[in-house]
């Protein structure tokens, strides 16, 4: 094992610049992609006709096509179609679609929403009707209901399963790599045909992922034990016996 | 007990009715639920609906609050008559959603499941409604909520979450979140039926005690002793249509539900 290449401030640097675009990417998808989950959510529960239809093809379709064909069908298909509109590239957004990372966050915005957007919907119609119903009787709004009582309940619900979409899409994030985005894989690739070395670059960014999924696992548990109303039965702080 | 508002006292009867339903009619598909049930509950006193499982009480006492839209009939209550929007036939198919939520600020409910939020302590439960709906200031509502909490005898545990309490508790919890609403009117369904048996005498005195204060409550109830002891008023329902009213001793004396009663009696 040959890990002589760390010391090097040129790949430090590839391996910091990757790991921040894995993190930025991670914060930025999980963000934008929960709040268009419970977009998804409510559309199909409670949406017009048209726009539960519209709800549903958008998830069948996200669901039902490899990430990494999507990714491509953004940044080669929709982001070249986009360079060829004449004037695009004096316009404000032009520093945006010129950006990979732009395309990847919005990729995985759209299958957060499409996938967390199903356990969202999932755990909204298991929160007990009588919660629901005893707020509209004291006389709360259909909205009020909604984002103090059917939301925070569906999501308290719901979170070891986010956790696991959110986990699944830490590790979804090499793919950009592929699109010439710096990201951690991107960083190994580049150190491995520089230096000759296969294994020491992939041990070291497969151990990031690894220490990061660990940390991410119990920062995600922590807001589980502290949501309110949490039963003590269930207050462990690592979910195993 | 510490400041706050004195409860509605005593009215006499001269005063309107705090809700009055005119022939009354609900379906469930085909299956006819109300058969024309015409109700009058005065201002502070106490109704009891007694009747078989499937005779249709819960679904009148939800009438009261509009959790069931009645498909066809009149009905006031707190002095408002409810504007139901009609099809030409006179079938309900429609209510105006801002009276029926001030309507619904004035008459709460204690449901049999207690239904409280487990995501709010106990006092978030109580003063969520006082806040939101009647928009009282956060420090108002915390006021009312703990003199409640005192009168159900749950002060000491308003920062615990729902999950932490017993049965009984949560219920004497759901009470103080209902009348934290100051209502007009006070509807109980089934308030003890999801009670083990030894949790079941706690929340009864808590609700008897709201009767000696000259509450008007509207109550369904398997408890035959006990609605015979606290109610002015008797309705007993069979197959959606009153078979019995008036008071306590005249309903139990009524042959038509003799019967019925025989087990409590």
């Amino acid at each position: 094992m040959d890990f002589s290449w760390l010391s090097d401030p040129f790949y430090q640097g590839y391996l910091w610049e990757g790991f921040i675009n894995t993190l930025w990417l991670l914060a930025v998808s999980a963000v934008g992609g929960l709040i268009l989950a419970v977009g998804v959510a409510m559309a199909r529960l409670r949406g017009p006709r048209p726009l539960a239809w519209l709800a549903w093809a958008f998830t069948t379709v996200i669901r039902g096509t490899p990430l990494l064909v999507q990714l491509f069908f953004f940044y080669y298909g929709v982001g070249r179609l986009l360079e060829g509109l004449p004037g695009i590239r004096d316009s404000m957004f032009w520093p945006l679609l010129r950006d990979p990372f732009f395309f990847a966050a919005l990729t995985f915005i759209l299958s957060v929403g499409a996938y967390s957007g199903e356990v969202i919907r999932g755990a909204m119609q298991s929160v007990p009707r009588g919660e629901l119903e005893a707020g509209r009787a004291f006389g709360l709004s259909g909205f009020q209901v909604l984002y103090r009582l059917w939301l925070p309940r569906a999501i308290q619900l719901c979170l070891p399963t986010l956790t696991g979409e959110m986990i699944l899409l830490l590790k979804s994030v090499p793919l950009v790599s592929t699109i010439a985005l710096m990201d951690l894989l991107q960083a190994a690739n580049i150190i491995r045909d520089e230096t000759f070395l296969v294994y020491e670059p992939l041990l070291l960014i497969a151990g990031i992922y690894l220490a990061t999924t660990i940390v991410l696992t119990l920062v995600l548990r922590l807001v589980e034990l502290n949501f309110p109303g949490m039963r003590p039965t269930r207050r462990r702080w690592l979910p195993i016996r | 007990m510490t400041s706050s508002p004195p409860p509605s006292s005593h009215s006499p009867t001269t005063t309107a009715p705090a809700v009055k339903a005119d022939h009354l009619i609900k379906h469930f598909g085909d299956l006819e639920v109300l058969k024309g049930v015409s109700l009058e509950v005065p201002e502070g006193t106490v109704t009891s609906i007694i009747g078989a499982s499937g005779s249709g009480k819960s679904t009148l006492l939800r009438c009261m609050n509009l959790l069931e839209r009645p498909d066809q009939g009149e009905l006031a209550i707190a002095d408002e008559t409810i504007r139901f929007t009609r099809n030409p036939q006179g079938d309900i198919i429609d209510l105006d959603r801002r009276q029926l939520q001030r309507l619904r600020a004035k008459v709460t409910m204690v449901f049999q499941q207690f239904n409280l939020w487990p995501h709010l302590s106990v006092l978030g439960n109580v003063i969520e409604a006082p806040m939101r709906v009647k928009g009282l200031s956060r420090k108002r509502a915390t006021a009312l909520g703990e003199h409640y909490l005192e009168r159900v005898g749950m002060a000491d545990r308003r920062d615990a979450y729902p999950g932490f309490l017993s049965g009984g508790q949560q219920q004497r919890v759901a009470i103080a979140r209902a009348l934290a609403m100051e209502p007009r009117l006070l509807l109980f369904d089934e308030p003890t039926s999801a009670l083990d048996p030894e949790r079941v005498n706690e929340v009864l005195g808590v609700i008897r005690g709201l009767a000696d204060e000259g509450r008007t409550m509207l109550l369904v109830t398997h408890e035959m002793h006990f609605a015979r002891e606290v109610s002015d008023q008797l309705v007993y329902l069979d197959q959606g249509r009153i078979a019995a009213s008036g008071t306590p001793e005249d309903v139990f004396d009524d042959p038509r539900c003799r019967q019925f009663m025989a087990p409590a009696a």
